[in-house]
């Protein structure tokens, strides 16, 4: 019995970090309908940048959260001006995008090998293999705040994109961009902003990642592929869903890590994802009709 | 009438790439320069393979590594335990990717899977195969790969029922051959591409006129999941040694994606041209480059891809049409100021 908690609470810890992950992805795909491929590469290299942070500055990973997000806000409204904006409304989008980001994704990746090469790093900060214990429960202390952070996020975001003017705008363009851009609202303005905040969600949950998960340069592909799992799972848009559709992978790879083997365990969630994508595109929480 | 026209020219320029490419073998090259053409033409045969499902269907699938993956262990794995031909093994491997293919392409299609969710799909698809690959460790030999067993042949018809050689031009003229036939296909396609083009701009209006949607995008599917199968066939008996991360991932479906979309995706030598301006660049690169920073080259490569796609959505191939469309516009900007000048004399 003991040993089923356990399995259940790892696993939405591990879940709540995916939910983390996935957020940012969520909120660009589903405003600015773009699949970005290189999120999984943001979030490494805002652990490259929290892990550079903390040996050579000092700064503890919370702290660091006060750097990176700002800076990664930038980092998303450069490469939204540079890359995403030139392809939008013209032939192919959506292939192109996709392709683009690709390639970003590669720049992203053979820079942290050139700058950093490709050893595995990890930071030991004062949460580093501890855990807390409760009931005869194992909480590892770095997957605990992680989960605390990601709670607070999703409910922050909840809050901006329900009860603020910015929110409304935001939630409008992702419904109907004509009918927004006719009801006075600057598309291209709620584009910028949207994309530039998923990518500082992404740093987020790098630095928030960083004292558990090794960093190297291809970790991003790693998370990148669950990420897209979870949004799709969720539902495009759906905050909530994002939630749900973590804690469903993270459970997953809990349980059938212990009972069936690592390979199996992600062969077993994609399979869930390809089922939900052919019955069920628009997620379990998902409103919209299939697109 | 200009259809036929446009067909004929086509058969020629293939004509013409074919003896030329084919004049290539008699030059005195080096080892390297003789491996970046064989390279070159693998990418080129397998984004044809590729074109002919996801650029003429208008389904960017980021996931045919699987197919590639099958094609290869299917061969190599009758090869080294039943000592099979390869050609056999070859066609045995590209059936087994029409049967995967077929079973993630009914669904896709008949729940009119598009857009992203089809690229997502087509990941999904690869990824499973890639841990299948692993988990099944007891035959494929896990994340350790295989390699192909060595056979020295020792006559000329040995060597190529066993399909290896010991020095690069026997694979440069399979490759070619190969090539030749995957664009002969797509060629002869060209009826069936109206069909898939007419699913490609409008599903619903394709169907109202009467094109079976689901059999035509299904047939070019399996056809091309065939041709990169049979490709990865090729990749085995070339390279000798194959693992479930270089075959079966991520890079290897993207590379497939990117000669054909920087060609020009839905053309019938885009994937061709694509391939003969990346690959021996990427190859040059990583060897000017590779050896004293890793990653430079990779990452001018990725440079290279966004500006390429911001600057020419639609390809090399869209090039020429770019090209004849601005001039048309500065001629017609022009006319009136001419007959103005000479309303004037």
């Amino acid at each position: 019995m003991d040993m089923i908690l356990q399995i259940i609470i790892s696993g939405l810890l591990l879940g709540g970090i995916y939910a983390l992950v996935s957020v940012g992805l969520n909120l660009i795909f589903g405003v600015i309908k773009i699949v970005n491929l290189a999120h999984g590469d943001f979030l490494m290299m805002a652990m490259y940048a929290t892990f550079f942070l903390f040996t050579v500055k000092g700064i503890d990973p919370y702290v660091a959260t006060l750097i990176v997000f700002p800076a990664f806000i930038l980092v998303g409204v450069v490469i939204f001006r540079l890359i995403i904006k030139p392809l939008l409304g013209k032939a192919e989008t959506e292939v192109n995008t996709i392709i683009a980001t690709a390639g970003l994704g590669f720049v992203l990746q053979n820079l942290a090998l050139m700058l950093w090469k490709s050893d595995f790093r990890a930071i030991e900060t004062s949460l580093t293999g501890k855990s807390y214990e409760f009931a005869g429960i194992m909480l590892s202390a770095g997957r605990t705040w992680a989960f605390v952070v990601c709670i607070a996020v999703a409910l922050i975001l909840y809050y901006v994109l329900m009860r603020t003017k910015v929110g409304s705008h935001i939630r409008a363009v992702s419904q109907d961009t004509e009918a927004a851009t006719l009801m006075g609202i600057n598309v291209n303005r709620i584009y910028t902003l949207t994309f530039a905040f998923g990518i500082a969600l992404v740093g987020l949950a790098g630095v928030i990642l960083t004292p558990t998960f090794y960093v190297y340069p291809t970790v991003g592909l790693y998370f990148n592929t669950m990420a897209f799992i979870i949004v799709v799972l969720g539902g495009l848009g759906s905050f909530t869903g994002a939630l749900i559709g973590g804690l469903i992978i993270g459970l997953i790879e809990s349980f059938a890590g212990v009972m069936a083997s690592a390979e199996l365990a992600q062969v077993f969630s994609l399979l869930i994802f390809l089922v939900i994508l052919f019955v069920r595109p628009q997620g379990i929480m998902g409103k919209s009709a299939r697109v | 009438m200009k259809n036929i026209m446009k067909q004929k020219q086509s058969l020629i320029v293939m004509g013409i790439l074919a003896l030329v490419l084919l004049g290539v073998y008699f030059l005195p090259l080096t080892v390297f320069a003789k491996h970046i053409l064989v390279l070159t033409l693998f990418y080129a045969f397998m984004g044809t393979g590729w074109n002919l499902m996801c650029g003429y269907a208008g389904r960017l699938s980021l996931g045919h590594a699987a197919f590639v993956a099958v094609g290869a262990y299917t061969s190599l794995l009758l090869f080294s335990h039943f000592g099979l031909t390869p050609w056999i093994g070859m066609i045995a491997g590209g059936l087994v990717a029409v049967v995967v293919m077929l079973l993630i392409a009914y669904p896709s299609f008949r729940f009119g899977l598009i857009g992203p969710y089809f690229t997502l799909a087509s990941i999904a698809v690869a990824e499973i195969v890639h841990y299948l690959l692993i988990y099944g460790r007891d035959l494929t030999g896990g994340s350790l790969g295989m390699s192909l067993p060595y056979v020295k042949g020792t006559t000329v018809i040995n060597s190529i029922i066993n399909l290896q050689f010991d020095s690069k031009e026997p694979y440069y003229l399979v490759i070619l051959v190969f090539w030749l036939a995957a664009i002969f296909i797509t060629w002869k396609m060209e009826r069936t591409r109206y069909y898939l083009e007419a699913i490609r701009e409008d599903e619903d209006a394709a169907a109202a006129l009467g094109i079976s949607v689901n059999k035509n995008l299904i047939i070019a599917a399996c056809i091309s999941a065939f041709m990169v199968a049979v490709g990865g066939t090729f990749y085995v008996q070339y390279f000798r040694y194959i693992d479930p991360y270089s075959i079966a991932g991520f890079t290897l479906s993207l590379n497939m994606a990117l000669v054909a979309v920087i060609g020009g995706s839905g053309t019938l030598f885009g994937p061709t041209i694509g391939a003969f301006l990346l690959i021996p660049l990427t190859e040059v690169l990583r060897m000017s480059l590779g050896a004293q920073i890793p990653g430079l080259h990779l990452f001018l490569y990725g440079i290279l891809l966004v500006v390429c796609i911001i600057f020419l959505p639609k390809g090399i191939a869209s090039l020429p049409g770019i090209i004849r469309a601005k001039r048309a516009q500065k001629s017609t900007e022009d006319g009136p100021e001419n007959q103005a000048s000479k309303g004037v004399l």
